[in-house]
């Protein structure tokens, strides 16, 4: 059984990478070229009113000061204001919105890799060295050599451009607008910023068939990527299982090969696939800034490269941070999740 | 528009996909059309129905006292009006906007309100509104003032030229100016001075943080009133004012819809998603072209790109034939037709076509080799020198090619002997950091013109500011430290004579006056070639087959009040 | 019988010998060579090369004007000095069109536009070969630099063990910490964009992966008692890490290698295709890929992405193929059927 001391022990070793996750992130403002004053007030402004921005917002203290401030603000989720994109908007605002569409998005891609991926690997294990085996296996290692920034256009050109089947961009009707909360037992509540939810929430079906429908193909891209991954590590890890003494000892007991790598090898083989699967959900979240650009979807890897472009530095901070800390808590989970279910770990 | 519009981001952002699929789409959607197909509900003859407007960017805040962005006053500009309004096609003629009368009488301004306007929350316009507008935006002394650190036009806007606003009456207001300013109604009429309501002002915390608030609700007077900013979804939807005091609104709604990369934009408007969009490069402009369901709308633009020799910095700048030779040398036809595709015309003085004051007489400097080596030859310096140019990465407006025009000016002034070293830099705001402390040879910049007015292009951007007796005899440049030196000012330029001509016209109600004025001062500049005058932009936009009564604009605007989609 | 500890004797006795002499000797060489995907990865590879120096010697020379921005070609007299040949737009404003009689822009592929050509007219199938030379050449520098920086951090922080180990690891997991595309955009808004400021970042993402790798095989090294023993005999420390640890780490480095050199590949497109990575005009894969996607997703002009995307997919699909056999080779269990 996992104890709480592994637990604990595991998040007590989060702080000082966390610590230095945010000094990186602090340094990257400060050796990013160009007054973040002047990006605020832009070309018009005086040499005065620029100093005067400067002085607002503490930019001529000394760095240790700035820093120290930067990390109490960090601790408590708040990065300031941002620059542009969202001016005056605080960072921690914009990112509550855009959070959740890409939260969602990575949720439907892994769900599709692993409703795919699962059997898929299974099939190949089971039928090692044949033909599906070899064509499972190249097709996964074609899967992940296939970058999403070329399995998204393609599909697009053919489910959009010449079937027409499917929207291209956006994640939903570009003249649907949902309401912005909805109501349960006469309470108003606010909603998820996940549109496959937020439409059934309030109820309008039409809205979530487009929702839906605008999610498949960005969905689908991740998923390809995500199954080739997780049908890989499936079949090397249930043929590793099988090699296992303890199969070799059911076999020799009479149960037919298929029978015994399914019965007993599925349970234990899917251990190590957990653990890509969390990995994988980390890797997600950086393929969204190309997802989510492809398909024009505004969540927060579409956040980012605005940021970027823009100068919007305390929106670079904000979103690189929140990226960091859901992949470290992504691992931290799989890292728990694995002891749980392999006692043998060394805890 | 604003400085801060560029034409293509596509450096950043780009978001493959949209459009074409879309409209087929429509009928297995069942969402009742998507966007272009939805001028039947609102029934009778043309009007009625939504208007989409696709453009390149979403911002989140749409508070025009809060904003330096061109993106946020397209939205703004619906929602809010302003004093007086540009009238939407003329490069800089007046109308009546909330005041129905204002006159400039030396230091003061008077103007008569508008009377029955009411805000989208049902609050009555009056001159304390205007008043709380101002004071929030520049009198420090107001409690809900929003501080220095919201945007650069609040002292370029107002701050600097209103000593005070008096509240003469509900419908009479008194603005004390700080000295005789020809350019101040025009000044009114900019997306900055847009009218916000004193009762929201008020509603919100004192704090500028809370303020913020008002550009996440904006409630203003204009023909749409905000319904929703959806930032998930990189969308605003405005719905019709009903109580509109001026003309229109002609649709039911208006969604501004974000995709950024400008063919898929263009391909949305081809396609009848949306209807209207703008920010297209000469990629997407030939692309509206060869469809035949929209059309390519274009104007001369309100703006000037250049590149400016640094008189401060460099001794070689301050001889007027050196400057000259470089204007010979470089080949603006070149840049213009070829590398900026003929979506621009060569420019000859600092003001562009269609504005008060522009010169007729004065013509590009013609590209001449021979005439450039012999002016660097009088001046002493054959053979040309060495010296740095620094430019920005990313396309402008007045600039679609940054580093292509700087390669081509290499290259030109390579031929007559100079060594040109190309210094880029690779954000915008670096490169202004970089040019307004005064630290390059030579640089590219531009500008957009805020109030077409002429003080706007020859005052800001030439005059330099500091006080006359500043300026050394005998010398025509000034260093970048001195005392209240405009950064905006780039060169170095101090011509004592020109800025007594650009001074005196600014102060100068009599517009005949100010014309022959600023005529005189187009001269002196085109003769004294502080900078190369590169390019005038034009302006571009797209509109759908079903948009009529669209009035394209190159100041202000977008003019959706008007438009009917069929 | 693990590989592992046989490329341990075989090096242990090899000591001093060359790479390919120690390579020969080991059974990887022989297994990976029996992996007939490896063989194909292998081979995709070499095939790639050979494309990527037809386009940087050959190719380029006499069409440099059909790879580069056209506008330019033109500006410079390259391809067609007389401005009047050009056809001029309805627009009316005196626009030349991009291209010259006889150009065609965002042509359908055709005999002598073989993947036909894009919205400035240039030869697609030529700005794709000259992409394999781009590719392979920065991917290169990439792997190279962070195997390098890797190797050597992680070979220093297990010899040294204690607070050099704990200095340079924990800030390897901070690193580690980041999706790696992620960091490499933070880091390219403090460079700027580039090819070669896309490598130097890359080079940060990758390199604690390295580093990690490394490290850990170097540490089951050290615990061998040989090593030991050359300490004891006095080996200076420079020596003890170069002749004794590194050859023994030399596998999982070559594999890490193989396999991160498809991802390299990924990225650095990934990056030119938001942007950060090649600039206008550049005839990368990613570019191209972006142009191919503004010009041509709403229009059908499939052959604009499509080109570029394959030979980046097949490219990658090489190293993928080579690294996976590579590991196979070296962990014999996946080899072990269950028959």
């Amino acid at each position: 059984m996992v104890s709480k001391r592994f637990i604990a022990k595991r998040l007590l070793l989060l702080v000082p990478v966390l610590f230095g996750v945010a000094t990186l992130v602090f340094a990257i403002l400060q050796l990013a070229p160009g007054d973040p004053a002047r990006v605020i007030i832009g070309q018009r402004a005086s040499a005065e009113q620029i100093a005067q921005v400067r002085d607002d917002l503490g930019l001529d203290d000394p760095l240790w000061v700035q820093y120290g401030r930067f990390l109490l603000d960090a601790a408590q989720f708040e990065f300031g204001q941002s620059y542009k994109v969202a001016q005056g908007r605080a960072v921690r605002d914009v990112l509550a919105d855009r959070l959740p569409v890409t939260i969602e998005l990575a949720l439907y891609g892994q769900v599709f890799g692993i409703l795919l991926g699962i059997p898929l690997g299974v099939l190949s294990a089971i039928r090692q060295d044949s033909f599906t085996d070899h064509a499972t296996r190249v097709g996964a290692l074609t899967g992940i050599s296939v970058p999403i920034f070329w399995s998204g256009p393609l599909l697009i050109l053919l489910l959009s451009t010449y079937l027409g089947w499917l929207p291209a961009s956006g994640r939903i009707g570009s003249t649907i607008f949902l309401p912005t909360s909805w109501t349960l037992f006469g309470m108003e509540l606010p909603l998820t910023g996940m549109v496959t939810v937020d439409t059934l929430l309030v109820g309008q079906f039409d809205a979530w068939i487009s929702a839906v429908q605008h999610l498949f193909m960005p969905a689908a891209v991740i998923g390809i990527y995500s199954m080739a991954l997780i049908s890989r590590m499936m079949r090397s890890s249930m043929l590793e299982v099988v090699r296992q003494d303890y199969i070799r000892t059911a076999r020799a007991k009479g149960q037919g090969a298929r029978i015994t790598l399914m019965k007993h090898g599925f349970r234990n083989a899917l251990i190590p696939v957990i653990t890509v699967i969390g990995i994988q959900f980390g890797t997600l979240l950086g393929g969204a800034v190309l997802t989510e650009t492809i398909f024009g979807i505004g969540g927060i890897g579409v956040t980012i490269v605005d940021a970027i472009g823009a100068s919007d530095y305390t929106l670079v901070q904000g979103t690189v941070l929140t990226f960091a800390l859901l992949f470290t808590l992504v691992n931290l989970g799989v890292d728990i999740t694995y002891s749980y279910l392999d006692p043998r770990i060394d805890q | 528009m604003s400085p801060e519009t560029t034409v293509d981001r596509r450096t950043f952002l780009k978001a493959a996909g949209g459009a074409a699929a879309t409209a087929s789409l429509a009928g297995c959607i069942g969402d009742g059309g998507d966007g272009g197909g939805d001028g039947d509900d609102g029934g009778d003859g043309g009007s009625g129905g939504t208007l989409v407007y696709a453009r390149g960017d979403h911002p989140e805040n749409y508070d025009p006292q809060q904003t330096t962005s061109g993106e946020v006053a397209k939205v703004t500009n619906q929602i809010f009006d302003q004093l007086i309004l540009f009238t939407p096609g003329s490069g800089g003629a007046l109308e009546d906007g909330l005041a129905t009368d204002y006159s400039l009488d030396g230091e003061s301004a008077n103007v008569t309100l508008r009377e029955g306007v009411t805000f989208h929350d049902g609050e009555e316009f009056t001159a304390e509104d205007f008043r709380a507008t101002y004071r929030r935006f520049a009198d420090d002394s107001y409690d809900y003032y929003l501080g220095e650190n919201r945007s650069g036009y609040g002292p370029f806007t107002l701050g600097n030229w209103v000593d005070s606003v008096n509240v003469q009456g509900d419908y009479e207001l008194e603005i004390q100016l700080t000295q005789q300013y020809a350019p101040f109604l025009r000044n009114l009429a900019m997306f900055a001075a847009s009218v916000l309501s004193k009762t929201q002002i008020e509603s919100l915390g004192a704090n500028p943080d809370d303020q913020v608030a008002l550009g996440t609700d904006p409630v203003g007077t204009g023909a749409f009133a905000l319904d929703q900013i959806d930032n998930e979804n990189q969308r605003v939807r405005l719905t019709a004012n009903d109580d509109f005091w001026g003309d229109g609104p002609q649709v039911d709604a208006v969604v501004f819809k974000t995709i950024t990369e400008n063919s898929t934009r263009v391909q949305d408007v081809i396609n009848g998603d949306s209807h209207i969009t703008d920010n297209l490069d000469s990629q997407s402009s030939q692309q509206v072209e060869d469809a035949g369901s929209a059309e390519l709308l274009s104007k001369d633009g309100i703006n000037h790109g250049y590149m400016a020799m640094n008189m401060a910095r460099r001794e070689e700048f301050r001889s007027k034939e050196v400057r000259q030779a470089i204007a010979h040398a470089v080949n603006t036809e070149a840049i213009v037709n070829q590398i900026y595709e003929g979506f621009a015309s060569q420019a000859s003085q600092p003001l562009p076509p269609g504005v008060l004051g522009r010169n007729e007489d004065l013509d590009p400097y013609p590209t001449d080799k021979e005439q450039a080596e012999q002016l660097l030859a009088d001046a002493g310096y054959e053979g040309g020198f060495e010296f740095e140019l620094a430019t920005f990465s990313n396309p402008r407006g007045y600039n679609p090619s940054p580093i292509e025009t700087a390669n081509q000016v290499k290259s030109d002034l390579e031929e007559i002997g100079f060594t040109v070293n190309v210094n880029q830099f690779s954000t915008f705001s670096s490169y202004l950091d970089y040019t307004s402390a005064g630290n390059h040879d030579a640089c590219f910049l531009g500008w957009y013109t805020d109030n077409a007015d002429p003080d706007n292009f020859l005052y800001v951007l030439l005059d330099p500011k500091v006080d006359l007796e500043d300026v050394p005899d005998g010398q025509d440049w000034v260093s970048f430290d001195t005392e209240g030196y405009s950064t905006l000012n780039v060169s170095g330029w101090a011509n004592t004579e020109y800025m007594e001509m650009v001074r005196e016209a600014q102060r100068t109600y009599d517009e005949a006056s100010r014309r022959s004025t600023y005529q005189e001062a187009n001269a002196l500049a085109h003769e004294e070639s502080p900078w190369v005058f590169v390019d005038y932009a034009k302006t571009l936009r797209a509109a759908n087959e079903a948009v009529s009564s669209y009035t394209i604009s190159s100041v202000g605007g977008p003019y959706l009040n008007t438009v009917t989609i069929n | 019988m693990s590989t592992e500890t046989e490329t341990e004797t075989a090096a242990e006795t090899a000591a001093g010998r060359g790479l390919l002499d120690r390579l020969r000797a080991s059974p990887f060489l022989s297994q990976l060579l029996s992996n007939r995907l490896a063989v194909v990865g292998l081979s995709i590879i070499f095939g790639m090369l050979l494309v990527a120096l037809y386009a940087r010697f050959v190719l380029v020379a006499p069409d440099f004007g059909l790879l580069f921005e056209a506008p330019r070609a033109f500006v410079q007299g390259m391809v067609s000095p007389d401005i009047s040949l050009l056809t001029r737009s309805r627009l009316g404003t005196g626009v030349p069109d991009r291209a010259a009689p006889g150009w065609t822009v965002s042509g359908v592929p055709a005999n002598e536009r073989l993947f036909g050509t894009d919205a400035s007219a240039r030869d697609i199938y030529r700005r794709n070969l000259y992409g394999a030379w781009l590719a392979l050449k920065f991917g290169t520098i990439t792997v190279g630099l962070s195997t390098v920086a890797g190797v050597g951090l992680g070979i220093i922080a297990a010899y040294y063990g204690d607070v050099t180990d704990n200095v340079i690891m924990r800030t390897m997991d901070v690193l580690l910490a980041f999706p790696s595309l992620l960091l490499a955009l933070a880091l390219v808004a403090i460079f700027g964009a580039g090819l070669w400021k896309a490598v130097a970042a890359l080079t940060l993402v990758y390199t604690p992966r390295f580093a990690r790798v490394v490290r850990g095989a170097a540490l089951k090294v050290l615990e061998d008692e040989y090593v030991d023993a050359t300490v004891a005999l006095g080996a200076a420390d420079p020596r003890v890490l170069v002749r004794h640890i590194l050859p023994n780490t030399l596998a999982p480095i070559t594999v890490q290698s193989t396999l991160n050199f498809g991802l390299a590949i990924i990225d650095l497109a990934a990056l030119s295709f938001l942007g950060f990575g090649a600039q206008a005009g550049e005839p990368s894969w990613g570019l191209m890929l972006d142009r191919g996607v503004t010009n041509g997703l709403q229009t059908g002009k499939w052959w604009m992405s499509f080109f570029p995307g394959l030979f980046l997919a097949i490219t990658v699909l090489g190293f993928n193929l080579l690294g996976d056999g590579m590991r196979d080779a070296l962990d014999p269990r996946m080899r072990e059927a269950v028959d």
